[in-house]
């Protein structure tokens, strides 16, 4: 008897401590032992975590509305979390979601439309101009607001050694794609395995330069007039950057990104190119050392400008519709995006003003080299093409498989054109996709047509 | 005790017993049920289903015809095989003729089983990482040494179809022999003295002893190293998604690497998502795929001792 209730009680306790964790936690409260409103705040920023966090214990210790914020980043896989938290009923009051995109957070209803509470803000839209930064697509659909940037990253600029340049006989970077290969290969053969014209990454290489070289060359992935996505157009880029291989130009290697970085920053090869990020990666990360480096537009297929280039809308605040305390939240986005945290935040160079207002109110001297990186007339956010289930791989892999040689680019563009439209086809047919038509759209004004969401 | 006592004393201890089994099993089983078998369930929940993260879309059938006419998954499944091919072709041999090595009674053996060992206990991006750099063609370690040797161009270990899975199979041999060679030497150990005196007492040279004593001896070890490494193999992404994220041009695409990004929708572009429905299927397919691999490594291992 005795040891059966021994082994009873020790099967008991194995139970307990095996169950104990699992039902441990309970719900999230929400007042600080201080009486405080707390206010989670997720960010997947890691880069201006400095800032923000003495910018939110300075919030903490002075403000009046009895707010206290609590900041989590959460740099790896911030979606999912963000998914998972929110499915758990764990996720924050807000969040950061301007990398969300918006059928992830507005068809789920994740995200809580802003437009009250911007309509009562005249702060806010002083600051923040939240009516010319509606962007459909990519922060806003069917009318709703779900966030609104606070900066810009700039499109994709040639990033190049003055000083190498110089030796080779050029000054400046020439405004067609053809003479900037010819000018990379001329610099690779007066490198003599020393050094090299220009060099690319492993990682979204197309992306860096030849995807640009087609938007401001007219031509982009998805055709806005008939909904459809039309990967014809790049043929002649690619074929152009095919060069880059067959005539052995670029340096024979292609790394992570920080390795190309760092292989420029001694002068490897002459030139990179990336947005405004390297302005603060070219002097605090990786410094350049022992030469000049310039900053320049990219070229285009003829010399002149006839697209936009994209850029990318940065560091958005949105308020999680499960929060129990919407007012609280917003007040905590008015403070991220009030005048005296983005004056320090844009002066110590995290990205570009996105706003004249600020533009205006910021001492652009301490920005550094940041203002070589400075919003062009041509750079604008595209309306975001329909979100898709894709199989296979995607057009930035396939593209730059057929520049390395790997693929053929007839057939290449003909799987993209195939694989694209059959997944979009089959999305709408689904509902998990509409199809995103703009019968007035213009490439060097793609923000400014009038946007319908198509169900067939 | 009358007899009918006796029954009811024996059955009321069966109880007892019976109640302390359950009690004593059931953490394991809420383990096995919370962590196995719910997430297979889960996973399979999906596999009819576009599902990004944040909303769930029926679909049907539609995954199972994408998944058919899907060549980037079925030539990683190509991929996947060649690759378990070679690491097994060079792993074990290298961690059996290291373990026979290192199991003689020489001083220092046991410095070397534990530099040997040392790549198992690294992180597998850590050791992708760390072979980047060696790998690299212009400044890496090894094109400078085979240069020094008088070679004449840089290899592109990384950036050349030709080259890439060489290189990712001397990072998978490098980072899996140690363990491999452990279990070899546990393996050794166990067989005893008396057998290989006894050889050595009729005449046996040490090639004789290895091939018709420590070998036969070692199967029971061998056939479950074989089996670890052949699912092991099959499995394999970590590392060659830092080496090489599955390139140049897919070469050395493994099929678990493209079920990683489809689901965690690595290199996520402007108009792709993450696709866990038909991320769920591929792994589906894929655990078929292993399943069917270690049932037929099984059958033929049967057949091997049969004929031994």
């Amino acid at each position: 008897m005795k040891k059966a209730a021994k082994t009873l009680l020790l099967a008991g306790l194995i139970l307990s401590l095996f169950m104990g964790p699992v039902f441990a936690g309970g719900s999230k409260e929400s007042a600080s032992a201080s009486g405080k409103t707390v206010i989670e705040v997720w960010s997947e920023d890691r880069h201006d975590m400095e800032y923000v966090e003495s910018k939110v214990a300075e919030f903490n210790a002075t403000n009046t509305d009895n707010i206290q914020i609590n900041l989590t980043i959460i740099s790896d896989n911030f979606r999912n979390m963000l998914q998972m938290a929110f499915s758990g009923g764990t996720a924050p009051d807000v969040a950061g979601i301007n990398a969300i995109p918006i059928n992830m957070i507005a068809d789920t209803g994740i995200a809580m439309p802003l437009n009250d509470f911007i309509a009562e803000s005249p702060e806010y839209q002083k600051v923040n101009d939240p009516y010319n930064q509606i962007y459909e697509g990519t922060n806003s659909k069917n009318g709703n607001i779900y966030w609104i940037p606070t900066g810009m990253r700039s499109g994709v600029r040639v990033i190049y050694n003055k000083d190498l340049l110089e030796k080779c006989g050029y000054t400046e970077i020439p405004s067609t794609l053809e003479a900037y290969i010819d000018m990379a290969k001329d610099i690779t053969a007066q490198g003599n395995n020393v050094f090299y014209g220009i060099g690319f990454t492993n990682a979204s290489p197309f992306e860096r330069l030849l995807e640009m070289v087609s938007e401001v060359s007219g031509i982009y992935y998805y055709d806005y007039v008939n909904g459809r996505f039309d990967f014809s157009g790049y043929k002649p880029v690619l074929e152009q950057g095919r060069r880059f291989f067959t005539e052995n130009i670029a340096y024979p290697d292609q790394q992570g990104v920080d390795n190309m970085r760092a292989l420029f920053s001694v002068g490897m090869f002459a030139l990179w190119s990336n947005a405004s990020q390297e302005a603060a990666v070219f002097t605090e990360q990786i410094p350049v050392q022992g030469f000049e480096w310039g900053v320049a537009e990219v070229p285009t297929l003829t010399g002149e400008v006839t697209g936009a280039l994209e850029t990318t809308p940065s560091k958005g605040w949105g308020i999680i519709s499960s929060t129990k305390h919407p007012e609280e939240a917003w007040k905590v986005i008015e403070f991220f995006q009030s005048e005296d945290f983005l004056k320090g935040y844009l002066e110590a160079g995290y990205c570009l003003p996105s706003t004249d207002y600020m533009a205006s109110i910021i001492d652009s001297s301490k920005t550094g080299r940041l203002a070589d990186f400075a919003l062009k007339p041509y750079e604008t956010v595209y309306p975001k093409p329909p979100a898709i289930n894709l199989s296979g791989n995607d057009y930035r892999t396939v593209f730059w498989n057929a520049v390395m040689g790997y693929v053929d680019i007839d057939e290449a563009i003909a799987d993209l054109n195939t694989r694209y439209n059959e997944a979009l086809d089959a999305d709408v047919a689904s509902g998990a996709a509409t199809r995103l038509v703009i019968s007035d759209y213009d490439p060097l004004h793609p923000d400014q047509g009038t946007p319908e969401y198509l169900t067939e | 005790m009358s007899n009918k006592g006796m029954k009811k004393q024996v059955k009321k201890e069966d109880r007892r017993d019976r109640i302390s089994a359950i009690l004593m099993l059931s953490p394991v089983v809420f383990l096995l049920l919370i962590c196995s078998i719910y997430p297979f369930l889960w996973m399979f929940r999906y596999v009819c289903y576009d599902y990004n993260g944040f909303s769930a879309t029926f679909t049907g059938a539609r995954n199972f015809t994408r998944m058919i006419s899907d060549t980037t998954f079925w030539s990683s499944v190509g991929h996947t095989f060649e690759y378990a091919f070679y690491k097994l072709v060079f792993i074990i041999p290298l961690a059996l003729i290291c373990a026979v090595l290192l199991n003689q009674k020489i001083k220092g053996t046991s410095v070397f089983r534990a530099i040997y060992f040392m790549p198992t206990v690294i992180s597998s991006s850590i050791s992708g990482m760390i072979f980047t750099f060696i790998f690299a063609t212009q400044n890496g370690i090894l094109n400078g040494i085979l240069m020094a040797l008088g070679m004449g161009a840089p290899v592109q270990w990384l950036t050349s179809p030709d080259h890439v899975m060489t290189a990712v199979t001397v990072l998978a041999v490098w980072g899996g022999f140690g363990n491999y060679m452990l279990y070899f030497i546990t393996g050794m150990n166990v067989i005893s003295e008396d057998v290989y005196e006894a050889a050595k007492i009729d005449g046996a040279n040490g090639v004789q002893t290895f091939f018709k004593i420590t070998l036969p001896m070692l199967s029971p070890i061998l056939k479950v190293v074989l089996m670890l490494a052949i699912t092991g193999a099959f499995k394999d992404y970590e590392a060659i998604m830092v080496l090489t994220q599955g390139g140049p041009g897919n070469r050395s695409m493994v099929m678990f690497l493209y079920i990683y990004n489809m689901i965690f929708g690595s290199g996520l572009t402007n108009m792709t998502q993450p696709q866990i429905g038909y991320g769920a299927l591929l792994s589906v397919v894929a655990a078929i795929i292993v399943g069917l691999v270690t049932i037929a490594y099984q059958r033929i291992a049967r057949r091997l001792d049969d004929v031994m």
